[in-house]
């Protein structure tokens, strides 16, 4: 410390502290009005509206939506809406057939990926040519493959005696086949571009000295890769998760939700009470419900990955 | 244990040939180092005889077994990483019985075959530590136990010391050599520190190039280099070599150095050689098998490095230059040195082929 900063007195350091505080949020303002204006009231104005039973139909702008004050009514239909709790059940079916179909197709990928072989780079671009394509266009495109005149009829048909026209989309269980056909068409490649990237990671030297011990390709597989991906699987599933459980623009342009409630996922039932209904009291009610069960698992798997 | 034949084996990636045509012996339970710059093919040869690679040409025999084909996992081999390759996510225990689970030994033998290596290497207060943040030498140790509780016939040791510290170097050597002797394995050690082969190794085979130049002992392959590249890749520093002509003296045959002037008369066994040989020589001497003194090589002095215990002098004239190490501090003459070379110790290769003309 040199004599200049010895002798100068101590209580000027602290205003100048509270001015540079000051100036920080001055500098911050702006920024915080917006999420402020973007984030934080609309999730006030939702939680408002949630506890009324106001809708566009009843001609009052929203501010005055007390008007149709009901408490914790919507939230308590939310158990007993049958249409919902099925939405949900369909959602989760999705995400638990298409996320580990993608996982296992990803890893198996990625597994190819890390050796080298003629063609690589070509077969690379191609692979993860799905994720670039616009969600609305992959639908549009899959619409068109899944026709009963279709290219999926007319490939199967080299395999049977009689010519397929199964008209995939009109029909419950085949629909929801050819949604989550598309999605893992889709999403497979983010899955193998971010399990390649921790297969990369996992050490050679560990790999080969395993090898020299003595274990088998699988036991390898078990006792080193997988210990040593476990963090960045984890990453690649939740991400996929959560994306998945959001399922919408691909199966809109598909089916709809259609036939009937068949696709009907939770994103096409909010939107169709949202647009069909207009209840958006209610609307409401279910968005914010979610958010706060996706937040609770959020934190439940962020805890569980940080260990 | 085994013994390892190589023979007329080849490697090669691509148009670039890391090994050519090598035959080597390695006998049972021999310490055998591989000696050699790095991109000298050493590592390559080792890899080829853990089954890491595949050769392109010749044969690997262990006994009297060909190991083509045999996968690395069954070649009985322990395998010494450089960087250890210790799996990190495990404990010291997981790390060491870790062979011994793979290959599904019973349980009781798995605990009482790892617990008796963990004696054996004093890891035992630390079977159930994570392998992670563990000292070098104790990952070392690890390392060594991981592959000798599978009780290989064959040790191969892939530059253990170079990344440990030049100080803890010397423990680890010592700890090294100890260990092998009580696993009595044939071991094969690869490193580019001389120093290593010339204390642990029975035998070393020095390479260049792809290229083996020599086998022998840590003695043979000082006093008796096969080659000039072997001269000066052996000792620290290495053998002076100077261009010269073999020339016949009133005093017997010597070899005029040019510019350096007239060497010493050679000894007669070398002389002998050198007469049956070409005129153009390589003339070889050890830096520290010299004495200064009128009646040898004159030349300029560049540097004294004096460091106590020994004087190292580096003396030059256009191309060549020179080194000589004295013990002590030796009072050195003004203007030009005068080196004299121990006549027993001289050396002399043919200029064209660097090899050795051999005469002692």
């Amino acid at each position: 410390m040199t004599m200049a900063d010895a002798r100068r007195p101590a209580p000027a350091a602290r205003p100048a502290a509270e001015d540079g505080a000051r100036l920080g949020f001055r500098l911050t303002l702006p920024a915080q009005i917006l999420v402020l204006f973007i984030a934080v009231f609309p999730l006030l104005m939702q939680l408002y509206i949630s506890l009324t039973d106001w809708s566009p139909l009843t001609g009052t702008a929203w501010p005055r939506a007390w008007e149709y004050w009901n408490g914790f009514a919507n939230y308590v239909d939310l158990f007993n809406d049958a249409k919902l709790w099925r939405s949900i059940w369909r959602t989760l079916l999705v995400v638990a057939i298409a996320v580990p179909i993608e996982f296992l197709l990803g890893l198996g990928l990625a597994m190819l990926f890390v050796d080298d072989f003629p063609g690589k780079k070509v077969a690379y671009s191609i692979l993860i040519a799905p994720m670039m394509v616009v969600p609305a266009v992959a639908g549009y495109m899959f619409f068109m493959l899944f026709q009963s005149g279709g290219p999926v009829n007319d490939l199967l048909s080299w395999f049977t005696p009689e010519p397929v026209a199964l008209a995939w989309l009109s029909q419950p269980t085949t629909a929801l086949v050819a949604v989550i056909i598309a999605d893992i068409w889709q999403w497979t490649p983010l899955m193998f571009l971010i399990l390649l990237a921790g297969l990369v990671g996992v050490p050679q030297d560990q790999l080969r000295a395993a090898a020299l011990l003595g274990a088998s390709p699988a036991q390898r597989f078990v006792t080193i890769v997988i210990p040593r991906m476990k963090a960045i699987m984890i990453i690649a599933i939740a991400l996929r998760v959560i994306e998945c459980l959001k399922i919408f623009d691909t199966l809109f342009i598909m089916t709809g939700g259609g036939p009937g409630d068949a696709t009907q996922t939770l994103s096409v039932y909010i939107y169709d009470i949202t647009t069909q209904d207009l209840i958006w009291g209610y609307v409401a009610a279910i968005a914010l419900a979610i958010l706060v069960v996706l937040s609770l698992g959020a934190v439940w798997a962020m805890r569980r990955m940080v260990r | 244990m085994s013994a390892i034949r190589l023979e007329r084996l080849v490697k090669r990636f691509g148009a670039f040939t890391a090994l050519e045509a090598m035959d080597l012996a390695i006998a049972d339970g021999e310490f055998m180092a591989l000696l050699g710059p790095s991109g000298c093919g050493k590592s390559t040869t080792m890899n080829m005889i853990a089954g890491m690679e595949d050769p392109s040409e010749g044969r690997i025999l262990f006994g009297d077994r060909d190991m083509r084909g045999v996968p690395m996992g069954r070649r009985g081999v322990g395998f010494v990483f450089q960087n250890y390759a210790i799996f990190t996510h495990m404990t010291v225990r997981r790390n060491l019985d870790y062979g011994l689970r793979m290959t599904g030994r019973p349980a009781a033998e798995v605990g009482r075959r790892t617990e008796a290596m963990a004696e054996l290497l004093g890891l035992t207060a630390l079977l159930d530590r994570p392998a992670e943040g563990l000292s070098v030498n104790i990952l070392q140790r690890l390392a060594i136990g991981r592959s000798a509780v599978m009780e290989p016939v064959i040790f191969l040791l892939d530059e253990p010391l170079s990344n440990v510290d030049a100080a803890f170097r010397a423990v680890m050597r010592t700890e090294l050599k100890a260990l092998q002797r009580q696993f009595r394995q044939t071991t094969v050690y690869v490193t580019h520190d001389q120093l290593e082969a010339m204390t642990m190794a029975d035998r070393i085979a020095v390479m260049d190039h792809g290229v083996l130049q020599q086998v022998g002992t840590p003695l043979d392959v000082y006093n008796a280099p096969a080659n000039t590249f072997v001269a000066r890749f052996i000792g620290s520093p290495g053998m002076n070599l100077c261009a010269g002509r073999l020339t016949d003296t009133d005093r017997g045959l010597a070899v005029d150095l040019g510019t350096l002037g007239l060497s010493p008369p050679l000894a007669p066994a070398l002389a002998a050689a050198g007469r049956r040989g070409p005129r153009d020589v390589t003339y070889g001497f050890r830096p520290e098998e010299v004495h200064l003194g009128p009646g040898g090589l004159r030349l300029p002095l560049i540097l004294a490095e004096r460091i106590g215990a020994r004087t190292i002098l580096h003396l030059g004239r256009g191309e060549t230059t020179l080194r000589a190490v004295f013990q002590g501090n030796p009072d050195l003459p003004a203007g030009e040195i005068g080196l004299v070379p121990d006549p027993a110790s001289v050396r002399l290769f043919d200029a064209a082929t660097g090899a050795a003309i051999a005469g002692a």
